[in-house]
């Protein structure tokens, strides 16, 4: 019993609890004083949930250990910024300070809530294949297709987290990030945030969808609603302070002589997916925090009643919403830069070119948002300018894709391709589909045909496994035996990849083609007269092959972790400096200090070298 | 490394004739609300009270100065990166504060409530004066006179005692007596959020100069290390500098409705 | 060189292919409207444009995945090419004028679907959850649950909310407009094909968004005029209470919630209801009389039906004495 609760994740969850009912007995104890209600339709009142789940937070963070180091700056005390791990597995759960062990913890943390979510989009898509209702109810349809949404995203946050934590110190030759320590406190606010937004299911469920438009969000029917906006704020945290941390730590920790366009690409893309998350992740924050007072202190602020204004919500959230989608991509993409270059045996196609495509998709990203809100009755000479920008986004998204080609053409294909490889290539597919299915969307015109259909639902899928899901596992067939010095396994990564594109191109035009028909999005069950069943039929048994193939995947992990193939040299015979030491990568990374001597991508070009181990002459 | 290039009495003066300019412009905003309420001017004058405040109290310009020679586990090396991650944070925190403002306009547009002017004046200028004695605290420190430090420290935390004082406990309630109430319009709604969450950055500010103040007694800064203070100082700065736009957007900017 | 050949013909293979095999499914439903025209040429060029640039990615792609495999024994790198700067000002400045022109066109076709007629009718739409209500004010004012139009005349929708956010969207019309509490927004419809079609709200408006569809009926302009006079008569002329109760309980909206057939939509249905015990969720049992169905419309919360607890709630409505009496008037036929 002492055992476990020395183990800190346990400590914080005990602690999460606790803290939890001490915020709700506060409130309900002030309450009670007051001469107020004390219970409500959920036990208690939302004032005692939300204010029990700012203080189990609090509580979760200051027992878990993670605050320890700052709690000693702040009584006066030094502290070192690095202390060994524990042995084993036991340091995932822990506060380690090390970039390597947080980035395996956001990466795992992601995988659970890619499956939570994933569990939830088989269960309401099983509804959704017969006409009629099966087995839940409209509001819990609406629950899980609300959570499938929001615990996937937050999934796509942490992942990317995930790869920017584990990878970016390794490219740029940094010993660990620049502030560990916010590092680590990044990671660990995102576990209470993914708690409460999976208690918002037992506290009545969520009813709005992932966006949270009000007034439907502010009727004051489900608490669930609440910790649902609770989750994401606190989520929101973990997104803008890692993003804080990683421009800081490419700024100042690179290794000599890396200049700006001597840096692995996916450095670029993850400096631009941090501009967004850094800023317009506050306006998520914002807007579910006053939906949040709304509910809680009657502020009007989207209350026409109160001469508040509904579509303020919708410009708050898109501000950021939009964004963030590319905050969801530009790793991705990045990854698929990265590792082209290393199999087809040919320098990145323009490496400048796809350095600046990255900044530009993410700069014009912040002026296009009201595009999903063409229909929702904004100004309307707003319509026209937001069509031109986003049509904008094209051209700089085009340009990764040209490059990609030109960088294909004519380099040496590996033959049998490895699994990272064929994902690589279904990222570009995938993506493709989706990117093209953006410019209809932002045709007003079409887009008011277009808009809150499946059609949208199946660009979106499609933006995100190609410009997440499929270069994720590409990442990880690619990493893995630099993380743990085993390789995956090579025929059940085959059976992983084949499986999954298939049925998702199924599963994604299927979505398509139901939606440009006349299929709204997020409905419980849909008018027999359109005739949608064998579509939707079709649809469903492409969900549970994509679920097949991520329990593959999952059996690979669980072996190779154990009887892969032992790998510790250079796999891929590539140019970046994390694979000219061995696997799996060290804990204080590289022994010296490196200075980079070329370019990152000369492949073909011989004698070229790219990053020197030459031991420090500067006493550093 | 020495980031002051002025000697301490200089860097003092130049601190008093900032405040000097700051006081002046707050007075001719003030005037000009009354005699040529133009929203565009009214915008303009903030902006060159916020680049004085951004210029010469949080030296925004430290960020740009070269520190690649220096040894990467140096104080110095890394006040510079701390240096560079407070201000990112300050350019999220500036997100909601630019929201804030937005929802202000989109809400309440060219009006305004009723509120109580002279209390208005009277923490704009509390936060103003503490403003100035918190660069006397970071100038002081960076010469090394500690006691010089302590106090300006500790007034300036007094200060901001009083500035959530004047708001909350007073303009909350003199507010509710205008008919401006939490959850009867927009304009309270606008009017409770936008000085509530600068209250609480204001809070935040408070307890961190607390800390600095602690840890300064017990000898925790010195010429050489004191990036305790400069954040601290930074952050304080920077809620000032919302405040430079707020106290418009509430008081000055629009007709009284 | 040759490859280049190869790759360019493909392209206008797959390009063609794409496109012609894409129209013969058939993607989007009948046209209804003059304003769907704008739209359906749009998204023909689109599509257009669309399938060759899939092409234009996706053939050179899988072409060189093909071709430039890497041959047995070849331990080689391949060859050493950075980049090309005037290739990758090409495909920066065409995509740019690509995009600008079909922004143009947006903006064109945007202006001719808002074309205004000055001889439009006006139709007030109510939207509530979860069903529509349509009012006819040159008609006398009378309010139906059923969307009449007539086939070429513009129809001018002013559109607002009793409650959340709805969206007006009757697909083979394509345009779509979201329906605001507290503000009118409006949509302006020619129908040009006869026929039966549904308005779909297509913004999640709760728990039975999913059924929150009425009918819309395009008819000519003789059928239509009389059925708006007989509408118009049966709403002016004195009329038996039952019928009075049906009309406000159309009028209202309450058939987005309650069914008259037995199915449970949001609410318990009114099959059978009057007389019958209700069960509450509290385990207090009634006879559901004149002044409980009174207590369930105007104070909802009062008695909560079992089952019902996490429903979305029922509004609470304003009636006077008279349309209670209809209501209930109603409500007692529906055995
Ligand atoms: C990862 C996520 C991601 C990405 C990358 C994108 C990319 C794009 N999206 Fe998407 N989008 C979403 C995620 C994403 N989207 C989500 C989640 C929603 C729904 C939110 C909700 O309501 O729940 C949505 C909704 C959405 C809408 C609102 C639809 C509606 O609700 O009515 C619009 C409208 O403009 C839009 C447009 C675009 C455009 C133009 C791009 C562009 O960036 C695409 C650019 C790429 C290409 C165009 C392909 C490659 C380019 C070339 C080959 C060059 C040549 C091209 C041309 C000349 C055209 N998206
Ligand atoms: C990364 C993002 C992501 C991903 C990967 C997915 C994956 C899937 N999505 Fe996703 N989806 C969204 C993001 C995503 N979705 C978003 C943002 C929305 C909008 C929500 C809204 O409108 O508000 C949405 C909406 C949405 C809808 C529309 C709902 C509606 O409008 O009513 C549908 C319908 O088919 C759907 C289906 C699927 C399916 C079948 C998968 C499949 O690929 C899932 C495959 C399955 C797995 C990956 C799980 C494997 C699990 C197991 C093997 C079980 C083991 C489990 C445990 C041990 C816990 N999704
Ligand atoms: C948003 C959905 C909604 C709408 C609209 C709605 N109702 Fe209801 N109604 C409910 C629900 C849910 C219940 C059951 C819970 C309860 O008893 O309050 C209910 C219960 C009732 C009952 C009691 C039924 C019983 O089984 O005992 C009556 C009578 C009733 N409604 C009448 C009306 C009338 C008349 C209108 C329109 C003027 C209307 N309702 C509109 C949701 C709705
Ligand atoms: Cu009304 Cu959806
Ligand atoms: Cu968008």
């Amino acid at each position: 019993m002492k055992q476990l609760y020395s183990i800190p994740l346990v400590r914080g969850l005990v602690w999460l609890v606790i803290g939890l009912a001490a915020g709700i007995a506060f409130v309900v104890g002030i309450r009670f004083a007051l001469e107020l209600p004390v219970m409500g339709r959920y036990l208690f009142t939302e004032h005692a949930w939300v204010f029990g789940g700012v203080v189990g937070t609090l509580a979760f963070l200051a027992k878990h250990g993670v605050m320890d180091g700052w709690f000693k700056v702040w009584k006066g005390e030094e502290e070192a910024e690095h202390h060994e791990d524990p042995e084993g597995w036991i340091k995932y759960l822990g506060p380690s300070l090390d970039h390597k062990v947080i980035g395996i913890q956001y990466t795992v943390t992601a995988i659970i809530l890619f499956l939570v979510g994933g569990l939830f989009a088989l269960i309401f898509r099983t509804e959704l294949a017969f006409e009629g209702q099966q087995f839940l109810t409209p509001d819990q349809y609406n629950t899980m297709m609300s959570l499938h949404g929001m615990v996937m995203i937050v999934s796509i946050l942490l992942g990317i987290s995930g790869l920017i934590n584990y990878l970016v110190p390794l490219l740029i030759g940094a010993p660990d990030m620049a502030f560990p320590r916010l590092n680590a406190f990044s990671y660990w606010i995102s576990v209470p945030a993914a708690i409460w937004l999976l208690l918002s299911m037992p506290l009545g469920g969520v009813e709005t969808g992932w966006t949270g438009y009000p007034p439907l969000s502010a009727l004051p029917t489900k608490v669930g609603q609440q910790m649902f906006f609770l989750g994401v704020f606190v989520a929101g945290w973990s997104s803008i302070l890692g993003a804080l941390n990683l421009i800081v730590t490419v700024v100042r920790m690179r290794a000599r002589g890396m200049t700006a366009f001597r840096m692995p690409i996916f450095v670029w893309s993850a400096i631009a997916t941090s501009l967004i998350a850094l800023t317009a992740t506050q306006l998520i924050g914002l807007s579910f925090q006053m939906v949040m007072f709304q509910r809680l202190f009657g502020m009007g602020f989207f209350d026409p009643a109160k001469g508040g204004n509904p579509i303020l919500f919708q410009h708050l959230f898109w501000f950021y919403s939009h964004p963030a989608v590319y905050v969801f991509i530009l790793p991705g993409l990045g990854v698929v830069s990265e590792l082209l270059p290393v199999f087809v045996r040919k320098p990145l196609f323009g490496y400048r070119w796809v350095a600046m495509s990255s900044l530009g998709i993410a700069l014009v990203g912040f002026i296009v948002w009201a595009h999903h809100m063409f229909t929702s009755g904004m100004n309307e000479y707003l319509r026209v300018p937001f069509m031109y920008s986003t049509l904008l986004v094209a051209v700089p998204t085009g340009v990764k894709f040209f490059s990609w080609v030109a960088t294909i053409w004519q380099g040496k294909i590996p033959s049998p391709m490895p699994t990272a490889f064929l994902f690589v290539v279904g990222s570009i597919l995938v993506f493709l589909m989706g990117g093209l299915s953006g410019p209809p969307n932002a045709i007003v015109t079409t887009d008011l045909h277009l808009h809150d259909t499946y059609w949208i639902v199946g660009h979106f899928h499609n933006t995100f496994f190609g410009g997440f899901v499929f270069p994720f596992f590409a990442a990880l067939y690619y990493w893995f035996p630099k993380a743990t010095g085993r390789r995956l396994d090579e025929r059940l990564g085959r059976w992983h990849f084949w499986l999954m594109a298939s049925s998702f191109f199924v599963l994604s035009l299927g979505m398509m083609r139901v939606g440009l028909l006349g299929m709204r999005r997020r409905i419980f069950d849909y008018d027999p007269e359109l005739g949608f069943q064998t579509t939707h039929i079709v649809m469903t048994v492409a969900a549970f092959l994509i679920a097949l193939s991520v329990v593959i995947f999952f059996v690979n992990l669980v072996r190779s972790l154990r009887y892969g193939e032992a790998v510790i040299g250079n796999l891929w015979n590539s140019r970046s400096p994390e694979w000219q030491v061995p696997s799996p990568m060290p804990a204080h990374n590289y022994s010296a200090p490196l200075v980079v001597v070329g370019e990152p991508y000369d492949y073909g070009l011989p004698g070229s070298r790219y990053v020197d181990f030459a031991p420090a002459k500067v006493g550093d | 490394m020495t980031t002051h290039a002025l000697d301490k009495s200089a860097a003092l003066n130049q601190g008093v004739i900032i405040f000097a300019y700051l006081a002046i412009l707050t007075a001719l905003e003030f005037g000009l609300a009354v005699a040529l309420p133009n929203p565009i001017l009214l915008l303009l004058v903030a902006l060159f009270k916020a680049g004085l405040v951004m210029y010469y109290y949080m030296h925004i310009y430290k960020l740009a100065q070269q520190d690649e020679v220096l040894p990467r586990n140096s104080y110095a090396y890394k006040t510079g990166s701390n240096r560079l991650g407070l201000w990112l944070f300050l350019l999220s925190d500036a997100f909601v504060f630019g929201a804030l403002l937005a929802t202000r306009f989109n809400l309440w547009g060219m009006t305004r409530p009723h509120l109580n002017q002279t209390l208005g004046l009277a923490v704009t200028t509390v936060l103003l004066v503490s403003s100035f004695f918190m660069n006397r605290a970071e100038t002081s420190i960076a010469h090394g006179d500690r006691k010089g430090f302590l106090n300006a420290t500790l007034i300036t935390m007094i200060l901001g005692i009083a500035f959530l004082v004047g708001v909350v406990g007073l303009e909350w309630q003199l507010a509710q007596l205008e008919n401006v109430i939490v959850n009867k319009d927009v304009k309270g709604a606008v009017f409770y959020m936008m000085t509530g969450m600068h209250a609480f950055h204001v809070l935040t500010g408070v307890i961190f100069l607390f800390l600095v103040w602690r840890n300064g007694r017990r000898g925790a800064f010195s010429a050489e290390r004191y990036w305790g203070v400069e954040a601290a100082a930074v952050y304080w700065h920077f809620v000032d500098v919302v405040w430079i736009f707020f106290y418009p957007a509430l008081y000055l900017i629009g007709t009284v409705v | 060189m040759r490859h280049f050949i190869i790759v360019g013909l493909l392209v206008i293979l797959v390009t063609l292919g794409t496109y012609f095999g894409l129209d013969a499914v058939g993607l989007l439903p009948v046209d209804a409207s003059a304003q769907a025209s704008p739209i359906d040429f749009l998204w023909d060029l689109q599509l257009i444009v669309l399938s060759f640039l899939f092409a234009l990615i996706v053939v050179p792609l899988v072409y060189s995945l093909i071709v430039f495999r890497r041959k047995p024994g070849d331990t080689e790198d391949a060859v050493h090419v950075e980049g090309n700067t005037k290739l990758e000002v090409t495909w920066t400045v065409i995509p740019l004028i690509t995009v600008v022109a079909f922004a143009y066109l947006g903006a064109w076709s945007l202006r001719e679907t808002r074309r205004a007629d000055p001889q439009a009718m006006v139709v007030r739409v109510i939207a509530q959850q979860f069903a529509w209500s349509f009012e006819y004010p040159e008609y006398g004012g009378f309010i139906t649950d059923q969307l009449y139009l007539p086939i070429g005349r513009q129809v001018l929708l002013q559109m607002t909310s009793r409650d959340v956010i709805h969206s007006f969207w009757v697909p083979e019309f394509r345009v779509k407009q979201d329906v605001l509490p507290g503000r009118e927004t409006q949509l302006r419809i020619t129908p040009t094909r006869m026929g039966r079609y549904k308005v779909r709200c297509a913004e999640l408006c709760g728990a039975a968004h999913y059924s929150m569809e009425n009918a819309v009926i395009v008819v000519d302009q003789v059928a239509f005029e009389k059925w708006a006079q007989e509408q118009r008569m049966a709403f002016e002329t004195a009329q038996t209470p039952e019928q009075k109760g049906e009309r406000l309980v159309r009028a209202n909206g309450c058939l987005g919630c309650h069914t008259l057939t037995g199915q449970v939509l949001v609410g318990p249905s009114w099959k059978g209801l009057f007389g019958s015990e209700r069960k509450f969720a509290d385990g207090t049992t009634t006879i559901a009389d004149e002044a409980y169905i009174i207590e369930s419309i105007l104070n909802p919360a009062a008695k909560i039906v079992a089952g019902f607890q996490t429903a979305n709630p029922m509004p609470a409505y304003v009636f006077d004495e008279e349309q209670l009496s209809y209501i209930i008037a109603y409500l007692k036929t529906l055995k």
